[in-house]
This record gives C-alpha cells, structure tokens and sequence, in this order.
C-alpha cells in the first residue's frame, strides 16, 4: 500500500513537470509576490476557521449553551481578532450568564475596534449595570440612545438603572419614553408602576400595573405586584383576591403562594399559610423566601429543629439571603448553639439586616 | 406472671410489716443494750444541737454547725435503729438545713410510713419535701393539716404562711417558665459547696467560694474552710478553678461577694469566733492585697455583716446586716461614702423595700446603675433564696420582682453575677442534680421573644421577574475558503524560443467565462496573475502571424510551492503546421459536441474571420483502443461536427475539410494512459494561406 502511493505521486510529479515545466529561477519580486499570496492564502483560512467558530457559537447561543458559545465566540476571535461580530455575540452571551465583568471587557474591545457599533454600547451598559457599576452604565446607556436614539429597550434599561439608584423620578421619564416608543410595552408600565408604589403613591402605581395587565393579561407577577401594593393600601381583600388572580392565571408561579402565605400567616391562619409555603417550594424547590417563611412559621409553633432545617434550606439556595440567617440564628439559640446563632446574626447584619444587628449586638456580646 | 404478681404483693407486704415505728426504749433492743445505751446517748448529744439549730431558725438566724454535729450523733443511733419515726424526722431536718436539703426528703417520708403522728412538725417537713418535689397542691394540703394541728401559740405560723405563699407562687411560677435556661457549670463546680460567683465586666474572668479540699485541717464536722477561686474563660469553657493569688483566702471562711466593675477590688466577708464581718481586698498586679475590714459603719462589732456590693458609681455600698432583735434575719443597708479618699462610710440605712420577714441578700448591681439583684428567702420567694429584681424609678428602687422558674426553683437559688449585656448571669444553687452542696448555674437569658423574618417577594422591577435580555446576537456568516494559486507562464515562439508578445485569456472553464485578460510581457514574453485554486481553467493564447493556442490545466488546492508554471509556445501560421484543439469536448462514444468545447470553436472561428486566407484541415484522432473501423468512422465524424460547427459559424465550406485518422497518426505512446489521453485529439491543420 505504501510502494503503490508512492509510485502514485512519482507518475503524478511527472506528469505535472512535463505538462507545466518550472521556470527558470523565480526573480526576487516574483518570490515577494508569490509570498504575499501565500500570506493572503494563510489569512484566509484563519478567517475561514474563525467563521466556523463563530458559526458555531451561534449555534451553541441557540441551544442556550451560552457557555460553549462564549468559548466558541473566543477561539473565533483568537483568529481573527478584528471579527467584531464575534466580540458582539460573546459579550451577549457573558452577560446571559451574568459574567458582567467579563462581558464587559469584551466590549470594551469591540468599542475599541469600532466605536460606532451602537448596540455594544447596549450590551456593555447591561454588563456594567450587572455589576452594580451604576455611573459607567449611565454613560453607555446615553451613548447607546445618543447612537440609536429610537431603542426603547435603552430607555427602559436606563429607568431600571434609576429605579434601582433610588431615583424615581428620574426612572420615571425613562419607562415613559420607553413607552412613548413602545407603547405596548407592559415591562415600562410595571416598572413605573412601582416607581410610584416607591413613592407611596400607590393609587397611581396601581393604575401603571393595570395598564400593563392590559398589555399583557398573563403577566403573573404583576399581579403579585399589585396583591403586595392593595395589602400595603389596607385593601386585603383586593390583595388575595389579586394573589388568587395570579395563581389563575399561572397555576405555577410561585411567588404568589408565598406572598398570599404571609398574608394568611398575618391573618393568624398559619396553617392555610404553611400550605401556601409549602406549595411555593414544592413548585420553585429551590425558593429561598419561601422556605424561610416555614422556618417562622415552625419558629412560631416552636419546633425549632424544622425551623432550623428551613431556614438551613433557604441559605444553601441563596447564600447571601440575610432573613434566612436571622432565621436561623433564632432557632440555633433555642437548639443550644449559641455561638452558631451569633455567628448567623453576624452574616445577616454583615448582609444588611437590622434584626441580624440587633440580635447580635444584644445577645452576643459579654 | 402470677409468680412476679405473687412476688409483689409478698414485697409490700413485708416492706409495711417492717415499716413499724421502733421506740428507742430499752424494752425493744433487749438483747444489745450497750448498743442501745450508746445510741440513746447519741440522740441525747444530738438533741442539744438540734434544739440551738431550730431555734435560730426560729429566730430566722444562722444555726451555724449545729444541725450538721446534731446529724453526726443521730446518724450513730440511725444506724442503730433506722426505723424511728422522729429519728428519721430529726434527721431530715438536720439536712433540710444543710446545703443538701434533697437528702431530706426520704427522711421524711420514711418517718411518716413509720408514724404519721409522730411529731407535729412532720407534716410542715412532708410539705417542705413536696415543695421541693414542685408539687405544690401536696405541698399545700400538708401545710394546711400542720397549721391545723399545730396549736403553739408562737410566732412559728409566720414560716407557715411564707410556706403556703411560696407554694402559690411557685404554682404559677412552675406553670409560666421565664424565658431562660439554667445550666450548671461542671468545670466550676465540685462534690463541696460553689458559691458567691463575681464575674468581670468584660465577662472573662470568675471568681467564687468553694469549701473544696484546700488542704488545710478539717473542722469539727468534718469540712474544709472556705476559700475564693478563680476561673478564666477560655474558648467558652472556664479553666480549671485555682485559689486567688494573695493574702485574701486563710485558715478563716473567706467569703466572696462582690468584684467592683473595674475587677480591681473585691468584697469579702470573714467569720471569726462568730462575728461575721465585711472586708475589701485590692488586686495588686496579679495579687490580691490582705483584706481589710471596713469601718464600724459597715462592719460593726456589735452585728453580724455578710453580703456586699459596690454600686454603679463607686460611692454606695450595699450590704447585708443581721439585726438579732427584729429575728428578721439579715436585711439589706445601704452607706455612701462622704469622700472616696478617705473611704468614710456614712452610718448605714435599711433599705425597706428590699427587705422582708426573712434573710435578705446576697445584692448585685448591674453596671446599668438601674438594676439591683436582690437574694430573699422572704417576698414572693417559692421557697429556699430566690433571686429578686428591682429597678430604679425616679430615684427609687421599686418592689423586688421574682425572677421566676427556672432561675428559682423550691431551693435555694442566690447570688446573681451578669454580664455587661446581661445575656448571661451566673448564679448559685442548691437544686437537686448538681454536683453537691452549692454549685454555680450559668443562665442564659432569652430576651424578648425573638421575631422571625417573614418575607413577601415582590417583582418590582419587570427585567428581574422575566429577565429582559436581547438575545438579538449578530447572524451568521458565509464562510470563504477560497485559497490562491500564482500561475507564471512566458509565451515564446516554439521554433526560435524568442520571447513572444501575446494576448491570454483565462477561462473558468466551470462557468465557461472569461475571467482575466492580460497580454505577456514583449520583451520577455512572462506573465503572473493569482488564480483561485482547485479549479480548471482554460488558457488561449494568441499572437500576431502566430497560430492560436489553448489548452486546459488544472489549479489544485494547497499545492507546495503556491505556484504554478507554464511555458506556451507558439507556432507561426505556416501551411503544414498543426494544432491540437486541447479545450474540444465530445459526449464518450460520440460525435455529439459537447457546449463546453464552444470557447475553443468560436476562437477558431475568430482566427479563420481574423486570417480569410487560411484553410485548414479539421482532423479527428483516437487512441487505439478498439476496432479500427470504428475508430476511423467516429474520428472522421467528430472531425465532421467541427467544420459543421465552424460552417454555421459564417465559414465557407471551401475553407474547411474533415478528416477522420482514427489511430493512425498517433503523437504518443499508445502503451501508457496519458499517451492514449494525447492521442484522443482534434487537430487543425494549415492548408493554405
């Protein structure tokens, strides 16, 4: 099998030399050229295998394997490292995992290449807005808008920013021009329902929340939104009947169990509301709140060891859930683990919980 | 089962047969009279103890040793006779005072098996035994039956009474627990009495009283003095008690009270041929200084001083003083000093709200200044010490609170030493399930019922309830593989070699278009253009007075050197000179014209058009592969379809002749693949020009 390639490429040689002589010697400029085309040629295939990559990382992005599209977006840019393209979709797909400071390093490189490439504008506010770093997503949301002046989605971003800068007003003009442009757009009209709710006018958010409904009937949480703010006017029976409608209309959204537990648990029904928790985490199994709130209710009834493992649940789905160390802080005191306790108020009030500082400060210290 | 039923009835049976009350006449132990006489004796010598025990108890006073050397003697004749029924009760009072009083307890009910009536004081001890036990409604009926039978006409109801109200208390107390749990210390506490714990404010050091083995003499009933310890907390556990360091702890009972806020100085008091005083002790470096009593004001000669506590601010001394003439038992007093200098205590006051019918103190003062800890056996005590509260209103301390179970309990329960925050405080006690004697009990306070956390979850903000994201990535691309090829070539003429200016088309041929035009070089005849590779291209060639050239050749993909090379050499248009039309196609086996052969065909056209002279032969070829005949036959059609193509092209008939050799003019071996691929050809030849 050997002997008979080899003889294969001797024929085959040749053939080639006497069909197509070689020239004399190549002249240095022929050499130069020759070489320019070879670099052209080797340019080429990186572009190619870049393409594929990047090719490939779309498909990974439409399968929601966001992370295998992000390693596919690098290798694509590692090739060819002026692919914009391939910067773009990888900083969409670092933030869909909520790697922000990555994503916006990314960015930061294709605004670099391109400073006109609007949406990465966009994109990089989103990842500096994810990491909490508030004035540089201001600045990219303004570019953004200045860049592409009629992308409600800006605006909208923009006002969440303000919402959550404390800063109503201001989100308010945001969700409204949000809507100007958009004007079905329910997110914009909740959230500047709850803008209102946040400055107490809670008749107004109320209307914010209805329009949204409009918008979109199957919007569960907005019902929630409107059961929570109705139970803050006082207006109980409009608040269950709101969580009702909410569980009507999504049998398994969760919050609305929770909230309408708190609301029974209030009401002194503490069975009705341990069901309600109960059902919440049997439908969310990993749902923080509400596996917390079984841990007061069987703080409440005394059963310490339940209220420890709830509340013990609750921390292992969120770790940074500051009522769920209060919780159980609380229930490891009456289980005779003070110095666990003190070191669960410690975490809550390191995690901004006053009732975490107040039990620490008064039970902990000689 | 019968037989263990059997068994039963027979055990009760004889354990009632042998319940009898036995006299200590001499008539029942006729038979060990020295042992009776001995025993008897010993009852005598107990019975004067016993008789100054019970009456400073009846004058709320301290009955000092004599209950314990009464004991010793009647332990001697209960081992004699244990079933003496007021033996055994005089027994079970002799412990109900020490700092055991659980031993009491079986005492008294063995006395009451044996002889219900035997003394008028057993039902107040079955009482005091039930209200040990918690069970207060017993507690209560035995009381009442004693009050009932008891006709003295002394002052003995007012214990009595205090009695029946502990009991009401404790009931209540029993049935609404404080939010507390109290715990022993077992690295404090030992066999011997643990008590009077001080704490530091930082809550890191203890100091307290012990009667534990000191090594120094034993007294008369067989107890070791009484010594101040020390324990550090460490990691949440107190080191291993030692004496404290100095001159404070004798051959004397050296009692501690109280450590100031600062830990620099203590309280003390110290028991000398029976005159109780109280001292202060300095801590110098790591040592304490010898104690030194305090003036006559606080330490009189004339009373007995036991209890003492600093206040807040340094400048008041609350202590404990007992008053013999009021048989009230120690009451609490209270001194200011005029200057701390001089340390000159003012004649002290009672402080009457704090003090009752019975012994009152130890005190403790918080470092809040509003709070004070007070120790009764009287107010609303459920029974032995219990701890008291009482806060500073307006300047004046209110009404001592009972802290409440399970801080107190039927027994004694006094001292209270907290920390700063006063989550924790340490007391003393002589409930059952210690130790013995006195021990120290942490208490850890609940505080106020704790709250849980309960939370609504509210979406407030859309994007966090249903993420909005755009998801609007950039679309994909077509991916361009194309690689390049450098084609160099030089046209020469193939008669002389000289270099040769000519015109080139480079033709793709899988679309059949033209896709680069170019002339070579005059001087040089060379040429070099790019090519995509992996295609087959055709090449014409043509040149002024020379004869039309072309041919096809192949790019391949990823060849070696990027390049390829070609030399084309021309043949001028002489009359004989043939040329191969390499760029005609027929279908296999026919005559058919294929369309790509068109190209080739109309620039034969364009040559005969451009040279209206020249007449040329067309011939076909094959390679000798099959019958000769046919071979001929399809050459000379093939041939055939050319000049037809031609013809209809615009070229007269006369210009044009067909010629089919079959494989008689072969250019090439006929033996190998590629002679046989030259061989199959179409030829035109220069007839005329």
């Amino acid at each position: 099998m050997k002997m008979k390639n080899r003889f294969l490429l001797s024929i085959s040689f040749l053939v080639t030399f006497s069909t197509f002589a070689q020239l004399e010697e190549l002249t240095t400029s022929e050499i130069a050229y020759r070489d320019s085309i070879s670099a052209l040629n080797l340019k080429n295939e990186a572009t190619a295998q870049s393409q594929e990559f990047y090719n490939k990382g779309i498909q990974y992005f439409g399968e929601k394997n966001y992370t295998g599209a992000i390693e596919q977006f690098g290798k694509s840019i590692t090739l060819d490292p002026n692919f914009t393209a391939a910067y773009y979709n990888k900083g969409v797909a670092e933030n869909e995992v909520g790697n922000f400071k990555q994503a916006s390093i990314t960015l930061d490189k294709l605004i670099t290449i391109d400073p006109n490439y609007s949406k990465a504008y966009f994109q990089r506010a989103r990842a500096f807005q994810g990491n909490n770093d508030y004035l540089k997503a201001e600045k990219d949301y303004d570019k953004s808008i200045q860049l592409d002046p009629n992308n409600p989605k800006a605006y909208y971003n923009y006002g969440t920013l303000k919402f959550l800068q404390i800063d109503y007003p201001e989100a308010i003009k945001f969700f409204t021009k949000a809507i100007e442009l958009d004007p079905n757009f329910a997110f914009a009209f909740n959230d500047r329902g709850s803008c209102h709710r946040m400055m107490a006018n809670y008749p107004k958010a109320i209307l914010d929340y209805e329009a949204a409904l409009t918008k979109n009937p199957k919007l569960a949480f907005v019902l929630n939104n409107i059961g929570t703010t109705k139970k803050k006017m006082k207006d109980y029976p409009g608040a269950i009947a709101a969580f009702n409608k909410a569980i009507s209309i999504d049998p398994n959204y969760s919050p609305a169990y929770n909230n309408r537990g708190v609301y029974q648990l209030e009401q002194g029904k503490k069975e009705d509301a341990k069901n309600d928790f109960e059902k919440a985490l049997q439908l969310n199994p990993k749902y923080a709140a509400a596996a917390d709130n079984l841990s007061a209710i069987y703080f409440k009834q005394k059963e310490y060891k339940k209220a420890f493992e709830f509340a013990n649940n609750a921390i292992s789905f969120d770790s940074n859930y500051a009522g769920a160390y209060v919780n159980r802080g609380i229930a490891k005191e009456m289980l005779r683990d003070m110095e666990g306790a003190c070191n669960d108020w410690h975490k809550a009030e390191e995690l901004g919980a006053e009732l975490g500082k107040k039990y620490h400060s008064e039970n902990c210290n000689n | 089962m019968f037989k263990r039923y059997l068994t039963f009835i027979l055990l009760t049976a004889t354990s009632s047969l042998f319940a009898q009350n036995i006299e200590f006449k001499s008539s029942n132990f006729k038979d060990k009279k020295e042992e009776f006489k001995k025993a008897e004796q010993a009852i005598e010598n107990g019975d004067v103890f016993y008789k100054i025990a019970n009456d400073a108890i009846f004058l709320v006073q301290n009955p000092g040793k004599n209950y314990k050397k009464a004991l010793i003697e009647y332990e001697i004749a209960q081992k004699f006779n244990p079933n003496n029924a007021e033996l055994n009760l005089k027994i079970g009072v002799c412990l109900a005072y020490s700092t055991d009083p659980f031993k009491a307890i079986p005492y008294f009910k063995k006395a009451k098996t044996l002889d219900p009536a035997c003394n008028p004081f057993l039902n107040y001890y079955l009482g005091y035994s039930q209200q040990l036990e918690g069970n207060f409604d017993e507690a209560l009926k035995s009381y009442s039956q004693f009050e009932t039978e008891y006709k003295k006409a002394d002052d003995f109801s007012k214990f009595v009474v205090q009695r029946k109200k502990e009991c009401a208390s404790g009931k209540t107390s029993f049935a609404n627990p404080v939010r507390a749990w109290v715990d022993i210390v077992p690295e404090l506490n030992s066999e011997f009495d643990d008590y009077a714990p001080s704490i530091s404010t930082d809550g890191s050091e203890l100091i307290f009283t012990s009667n534990r083995d000191n090594g120094h003499p034993i007294n008369d009933v067989g107890e070791y003095d009484k010594d101040i310890y020390t324990s550090t907390l460490n990691n949440g556990k107190w080191s291993a008690p030692k004496q404290i360091v100095g001159g404070v702890n004798s051959l004397l009972d050296d009692v501690s009270s109280n450590l100031s806020f600062d830990g620099t100085r203590m309280l003390l008091n110290r028991e000398s041929n029976g005159q109780k005083d109280i001292y202060e002790s300095v801590l110098k470096g790591n040592s304490w200084s010898d104690p030194v009593i305090f003036n006559f004001q606080i330490s009189s000669q004339k009373t007995n001083e036991e209890y003492a506590a600093y206040s807040d601010d340094g400048w008041s001394l609350y202590f404990t003083r007992d008053n013999d003439t009021r048989a009230n038992g120690y009451d609490i007093y209270n001194s200011k000093m005029q200057s701390k200098l001089n340390k000159d205590y003012a004649a002290a006051t009672t402080m009457i709200p704090m003090n009752s019918k019975f012994n009152d103190g130890p005190i403790y003062l918080h470092i809040d200044g509003e709070t004070m800890y007070i120790a009764s056996q009287g107010n609303e005590s459920i029974g032995g010490y219990d701890i008291f509260v009482s806060r500073k209103y307006r300047g004046a301390w209110t009404t001592p609170v009972n802290l409440g179970y399970p801080i107190n309990t039927p027994y004694d329960d006094f001292f209270f030493a907290a920390t700063a925050n006063g989550k924790f405080a340490y007391i003393s006690s002589n409930r059952a399930g210690g130790k013995g004697g006195y021990d120290i009990y942490k208490v850890t306070f609940w505080g106020v019922e704790k709250t849980p956390i309960v939370d609504v979850e509210d979406f407030l903000l859309s994007s966090i309830a249903m993420p909005m994201k755009d998801h609007q990535i950039e679309a994909t691309v077509d991916i361009n593989k194309k690689t390049f090829t450098v084609f160099k070539g030089a046209t020469f003429d193939a008669i002389t070699k000289k270099p040769i200016e000519a015109d080139i088309d480079i033709i793709d041929n899988t679309t059949g278009t033209i896709i680069e035009t170019f002339t070579t070089n005059s001087a040089s005849g060379k040429f070099i253009i790019t090519l995509v590779s992996g295609k087959n291209y055709g090449i014409a060639v043509k040149a002024k007075n020379y004869l039309f050239h072309s041919e096809n050749f192949d790019i391949p993909t990823g060849s070696s050197d990027n390049l390829v090379s070609k030399i084309i050499e021309l043949k001028n248009i002489a009359i004989g000179s043939k040329i191969t039309l390499r760029n005609v196609f027929f279908d296999t086996g026919k005559s058919s014209l294929r369309v790509e052969s068109n190209g080739e065909l109309d620039r034969v056209v364009k040559l005969l058009k451009d040279v209206p002279n020249l007449k040329i032969e067309i011939s076909g070829h094959t390679d000798n592969t099959g019958s000769a005949n046919l071979n001929e036959t399809l050459s000379q059609q093939r041939a055939e379809s050319v000049v037809t193509y031609l013809k209809n092209k615009g070229i007269i008939a006369n210009r044009l002749t067909a010629k089919g050799y079959g494989s008689s003019k072969p250019v090439s071996s006929n033996s190998t693949e590629d002679g046989k691929q030259q061989n199959r050809r179409t030829e035109f030849e220069i007839k005329g020009n």
